[in-house]
């Protein structure tokens, strides 16, 4: 039973990781119909602005909770006004371009910024080190990843439900020229979901940085793994962000325990499956969303 | 910025040429040697090492006069530790950019798709860190050298090391790739003949190369029989992998723990002091267990010049110029065959003593280190090794028959 226990906290912490991450990018294709290669990118600028201020500077962790988010937040508003505003209105295809030239861009500029070795963070004192649950050491800094993610989570669905901002997004993401009609600044709106999506990205980066190593390669990782949640859970989709990031961490720590022989296949497994049946993936709308 | 630098290099040969066209010879361009290292992604901190060893080689040579009196120039691609690109940057590096020789390689996934390719190519290629047993063994070819340790090297080492050990049930964590499937190949054949009672487990465990989480990999290893783990995880994965070691509390139980890539510098710096002590420790070259000459001055040049001792990976990208400066020199030409022939049964002094590439499948005669995690060295933020070992070349090495490899 310890055995299942374990794996099932460390499923949710791989997997409420991958929501924060996931939800940005499903948040920004909702509204904007940008597919953000440069999300990952914008991750591995959360963690290494973390490492920056927690080892260089000296700052607490939990300054760079609040800080690095906003630096990454504030870069992505200047993205939108210098360069994504141009293609908005044109072809998804083009944002998929701009977008992955951001991701060359940032991930060269973050290694000739802070190199090319690989650096560690360590988690704050009060979450160093491990607690005995269920007979099996678990990681403190687990349980805090599996808690900011279930905060998140309720306070992205308190902001789309009960909020005039949220409900503002979600007029903007089902109508944008009926939402102008209604004088919504949609300007604003776009520019403030992409910084949102931003933020939440490097929210995850930060969260990631004192459990798993930092290189200039960590952003390709987590989007690849981003992708497969969204076609998973349903592109655009809040609850499917939700839903294909537990599955994908579920895949991953059931997967590799269980059945590590075939544990690289797994995830592309689960991906080829949900397509065949769901193409929009289990919670997606229609090829109209 | 590889591309500009080429760029400028480029144009910079272009003018030299038009000005001198009248009164330089032929002679006196400079020789080019082409790089094909990982310089972008999770494992570009690979080629940066090789490029500041390298670095540090040619301008030393440069400074001498050069290899036949003309100076060496260096141009670099990247594989992006992918096979293809390799390939592509091969036949660039050749075809276009007019290069004399090769050094290279990261990966052995990129090694084995690139080997193949070089007698099409004519040109030496000598291998400074892919570890696969392959490319000096079924797939060697009369260009292709390695100086670096390989696979079947390190694990004849790590064999001698575990037949001293009490551990009986052994099992492997290992990326699921040639390197970690071939680590362990080796390794159990190998402990297998010096040891027939050990048992080598069926469970093994290979997880995804770049799998950030390794919990679930370690819980199973935990939960089963082992008493004997043999980690070929390497990179930001292995510091990943000991992070979450330590949280699992696994290193308090009694595994006996032999890591094959583990004495590297760029994750012991990374991992400071949760490196746990007492676990046993490979790398292909350990700046602190060799004391000759030759050693002490690239130690000594190379922490001037980074701040930090040089990582395996420097030291074979190093030594590999080094090896090309004398078989130019003996050859007395470039002549892509010449060369090759002279890098056949050559000795040379390098870091790690006196190597040679044998005669028949081209592998250098290089020595594994392995060595016991101990105390931090304060200096540079690293554990150090205790009761080194330095397994002899020849003894390590394969017989030419058992390579494959028909030269």
């Amino acid at each position: 039973m310890s055995g299942i226990g374990s794996a099932l906290l460390n499923s949710l912490d791989i997997g409420l990781l991958l929501f924060i991450i996931a939800v940005g990018l499903n948040i920004v294709f909702g509204v904007l119909n940008i597919i953000n290669f440069a999300h990952g990118a914008l991750y591995m600028l959360g963690a290494y602005l973390a490492f920056t201020l927690i080892n260089i500077v000296g700052m607490p962790f939990w300054a760079a909770l609040l800080l690095a988010p906003l630096g990454v937040a504030i870069l992505a508003v200047l993205i939108d006004r210098f360069l994504l505003r141009y293609i908005y209105s044109r072809d998804i295809a083009d944002s998929l371009l701009l977008t992955f030239a951001l991701l060359l861009i940032i991930n060269e500029s973050v290694r000739m910024i802070w190199g090319s070795g690989i650096q560690v963070v360590q988690p704050p004192q009060l979450l160093a080190g491990s607690m005995d649950i269920m007979g099996s050491s678990i990681p403190t800094y687990s349980l805090f990843v599996i808690v900011m993610g279930l905060a998140l989570l309720a306070g992205l669905w308190f902001l789309f439900n009960r909020t005039r901002i949220g409900r503002i997004m979600r007029a903007a993401a089902l109508d944008r020229d009926m939402a102008e009609v209604l004088c919504i600044n949609t300007r604003l709106v776009v520019t403030g979901v992409f910084a949102f999506g931003a933020w939440l990205a490097a929210v995850g980066g930060v969260i990631a940085a004192p459990m798993r190593a930092l290189d200039p390669g960590m952003g390709d990782k987590i989007i690849i793994e981003s992708f497969i949640v969204v076609v998973i859970g349903g592109l655009g989709s809040f609850p499917g962000a939700l839903l294909g990031a537990i599955i994908l961490g579920l895949i991953h720590g059931f997967g590799g325990r269980y059945f590590p022989e075939v544990n690289m296949l797994l995830p592309f497994l689960g991906m080829a499956l949900v397509l065949l049946f769901k193409p929009n993936g289990i919670m997606g709308k229609g090829a109209a969303a | 910025m590889i591309k500009t630098r080429v760029k400028k290099i480029l144009v910079a040969i272009t003018a030299a040429a038009a000005m001198g066209a009248a009164s330089t010879s032929y002679a006196e361009e400079p020789i080019r040697i082409g790089g094909i290292y990982i310089l972008s992604g999770s494992a570009a901190t690979y080629g940066e090492f090789a490029q500041k060893g390298i670095n540090l080689a040619v301008d030393e040579i440069n400074a001498s006069g050069g290899i036949l009196g003309r100076q060496v120039e260096m141009v670099y691609e990247d594989s992006q530790g992918k096979a293809s690109v390799a390939i592509q940057a091969a036949r660039k590096l050749v075809y276009s950019e007019g290069v004399d020789a090769l050094v290279g390689l990261d990966s052995s996934g990129v090694a084995q798709g690139m080997v193949p390719t070089m007698p099409e190519l004519q040109k030496p290629l000598i291998i400074t860190h892919a570890a696969t047993p392959d490319v000096t063994g079924k797939l060697c070819n009369a260009f292709t050298y390695r100086i670096s340790v390989n696979v079947a090297q390190n694990m004849k080492a790590a064999a001698l090391v575990a037949e001293k050990l009490d551990a009986t049930n052994w099992t492997t964590i290992g990326p699921d790739y040639a390197f970690g499937h071939q680590s362990w190949e080796f390794f159990g054949n190998y402990l297998k003949e010096l040891k027939p009672d050990v048992n080598l487990m069926s469970e093994t465990n290979f997880p995804r190369f770049g799998a950030e989480d390794f919990t679930p990999f370690i819980d199973r290893v935990m939960d089963s029989d082992a008493d004997g783990v043999l980690i070929s995880v390497w990179g930001g994965d292995l510091v990943n992998f000991i992070r979450q070691a330590n949280n699992r509390g696994f290193f308090e139980k009694d595994y006996e723990l032999l890591f094959t890539v583990g004495a590297a510098t760029e994750v012991l710096s990374a991992l400071g002091d949760e490196m746990p002590e007492g676990v046993h420790l490979s790398t292909r070259y350990w700046y602190d267990a060799y004391d000759n000459d030759v050693n002490a001055h690239f130690v000594k040049a190379y922490v001037d010049a980074y701040d930090v001792p040089p990582s395996y990976n420097a030291e074979g990208a190093y030594a590999a110029i080094y090896a090309y400066k004398k078989a130019m020199e003996a050859a007395g030409t470039t002549d892509a065959s010449a060369v090759a022939k002279a890098l056949s049964g050559m000795s040379m002094e390098a870091p790690n003593g006196t190597i040679t590439f044998r005669k028949g499948d081209n592998q250098a005669m290089v020595s594994p280190n392995w060595g016991i995690s101990g105390p931090m060295n304060s200096k540079y933020g690293i554990r150090t090794l205790t009761d080194l070992q330095i397994f002899d070349g020849e003894d390590v090495a394969r017989s030419i028959e058992e390579t494959g490899c028909n030269l």
